[in-house]
């Protein structure tokens, strides 16, 4: 479906000329990286560096995505949408586009901060695990920017919206393996950071680093975006017809 | 074959009847569908275009029912909505070549650049479209409309909000459009606009379609001549005859009357010596304000809140 990229393409340009939403999304993960990543004092690893940039990485993702549940809703708000609906081009590719590009934009944000942690001292990976790396964050992307974009058209206004969001948005962050390992985590705290999909990505990419391929990680996320992407779709015909 | 024929075209939400039984055939002409906030024309327009689905009936465009041909229907069509919508950090030109390449034109640059000289939009093409005007913006949404070419153009109220200029220039191009053979399907509720640019007008009042004619035979129908007369003091009824009292507002009176040159200063007199005291009063031919307030009974405006402000303050937030 080839207007899928056009849709792409053109939240890709309208991103661009919002200078400041473009680095804004950045603070948030760099700032985790630079006064938690390096500041810090830690026994369990003598390069925390190295620990917490896999759960930056996801973090900088799960923003992406929360920040980019809203747009579809703002397209329809704003009068896009009927506009869009009317046209030739398969209906379903409005939102493949969106969810398309919540994560693209996610991942271009991630090398970001993936930059930035070299900078600061964090040690690279092998091309092909980093590739490996880029596609644990795209499945998450896409998985996530699905489950935003769905609640975003389910609940039909910005302010529930952004309720939504400050509910979900520390506490999954906060409930994952993203800053510490689980045997340091309190019981009750490592049994629900089990649980967490953000731990299950932040997992997988660690596991990278260590040099296993994290087959049951890539599995489970992809069974899990093909399962929330089609529950999207669905949400979505409904809310179009 | 009629670019569109609506048959008995009926949407209801919940229990009310936002549109019921509509019958109509359009082709080759600007058709006017008429009437006051709430009566139902987005409704209308949203089925043709395939985004609403109909309770009952259908309606075939260019051949094509809405009901089960709906993507070839949106092949032949393009859809302005009331609510202006154009990508304000695109310039015009990305905002037009944006829907060549989703209508799947062959050369979408080149034909966005005719569709942008055609709307007076080629020297601000490369503008962003956020230092538009609002006329500028409705033109624009008019060119990403006309770049595949439709034969049917349907547009929502396409001059609200815009000043006495810009609805003058969107009807022009309009009229133009119909010249060149293509069929425009257009709601307002300006009687005036509709008067001066349409073919025919259709008046829709709570759903229900009431009247279907060219300007000119509803107007000679619907009334003769009007006298309006400016009086103080309470009206307590004429008992000259052929005069009828059509519509009241404040001190202004108005009725219709067969010669009403004659029977203007019949009236004046008798109001006169009723006890009011005439200030003014003139003869004119009905307009379709008039055939419209004959129609369509006269209600209050509704509008709970401001949607146009709330748009405003979604937009800056986006
Ligand atoms: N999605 C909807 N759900 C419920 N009622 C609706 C919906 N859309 C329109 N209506 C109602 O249908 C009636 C006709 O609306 P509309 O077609 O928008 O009128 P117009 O465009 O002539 O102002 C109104 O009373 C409106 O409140
Ligand atoms: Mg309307």
């Amino acid at each position: 479906m080839i207007s899928t990229f056009h849709y792409l393409e053109r939240d890709f340009r309208r991103w661009v000329r919002g200078r400041i939403n473009v680095v804004s999304a950045l603070v948030m993960p760099a700032a985790w990286l630079i006064f938690v990543g390096l500041a810090l004092p830690i026994r369990f690893t003598d390069n925390y560096l190295d620990f917490i940039t896999p759960g930056i990485l996801v973090l900088t993702m799960l923003g992406a995505s929360l920040q980019g549940g809203s747009l579809l809703m703002f397209d329809k708000v704003l009068g896009f949408l009927p506009k869009f609906l009317a046209m030739p081009a398969p209906r379903e590719s409005i939102l493949y586009g969106k969810i398309l590009f919540i994560t693209m934009r996610g991942l271009v944000q991630s090398t970001v901060i993936l930059v930035l942690a070299l900078i600061l001292g964090a040690h690279l990976l092998n091309p092909l695990l980093l590739i490996q790396t880029y596609m644990v964050l795209f499945i998450f992307g896409i998985l996530l920017s699905s489950v935003m974009t769905t609640v975003a058209l389910t609940l039909e206004d910005h302010d529930s919206y952004a309720a939504f969001n400050s509910i979900v948005s520390m506490p999954l962050f906060f409930t994952s393996s993203a800053l510490m390992p689980y045997d340091q985590m309190p019981g009750w705290l490592a049994a629900i950071a089990m649980l967490n999909p953000v731990s299950y990505a932040i997992d997988g990419i660690r596991e990278l680093q260590a040099g296993v391929f994290p087959a049951d990680t890539f599995l489970g996320l992809t069974a899990g975006a093909a399962i929330v992407l089609a529950v999207s779709v669905y949400v979505f015909r409904k809310a179009t017809v | 074959m009629t670019a569109i024929e609506i048959n008995g075209l009926t949407k209801s939400f919940g229990t009310l009847k936002a549109v019921e039984e509509m019958h109509l055939s359009i082709d080759h002409e600007i058709f006017g569908l008429l009437g006051p906030n709430g009566s139902g024309k987005t409704t209308t327009v949203r089925m043709l275009t395939t985004i609403l689905r109909p309770t009952s009936g259908d309606a075939s465009v260019c051949g094509h029912s809405v009901l089960t041909e709906p993507r070839r229907v949106r092949d032949r069509i393009s859809y302005v909505p009331q609510d202006m919508a154009v990508d304000a950090k695109l310039t015009g030109r990305e905002n037009v070549v944006f829907f060549a390449k989703l209508y799947g034109v062959r050369n979408p640059r080149d034909k966005a650049d005719e569709a942008l000289a055609r709307m007076e939009l080629g020297d601000r093409a490369d503008d962003l479209a956020r230092t538009y005007s609002g006329g500028m913006r409705r033109r624009l949404e008019l060119a990403q409309a006309l770049v595949h070419d439709p034969e049917v153009l349907f547009l929502d109220e396409p001059t609200i909000g815009l000043d006495v200029a810009g609805r003058k220039k969107i009807w022009e191009h309009i009229i133009d459009l119909k010249n060149n053979g293509m069929t425009v399907f257009v709601t307002t509720h300006y009687m005036d606009e509709a008067d001066y640019a349409c073919d025919r007008v259709g008046i829709i009042d709570h759903g229900v379609l009431v009247a279907n004619d060219s300007p000119e035979a509803l107007k000679a129908r619907c009334c003769n001549d009007i006298i309006v007369i400016r009086a103080e003091g309470e009206y307590r009824g004429t008992d000259i005859e052929g005069v009828r009292l059509i519509g009241q507002n404040g001190d202004e009176l108005r009725f219709e009357a067969g010669c009403a040159g004659e029977m203007g200063f019949a009236l004046a007199g008798a109001l006169a010596g009723a006890g009011m005291k005439v200030k003014s009063f003139a003869v004119r031919q009905p307009t379709l304000d008039d055939v419209f307030l004959s129609l369509v009974a006269e209600q209050e405006e509704t509008a709970a809140f401001d949607y146009q402000r709330f748009r405003t303050m979604l937009r800056r937030r986006a």
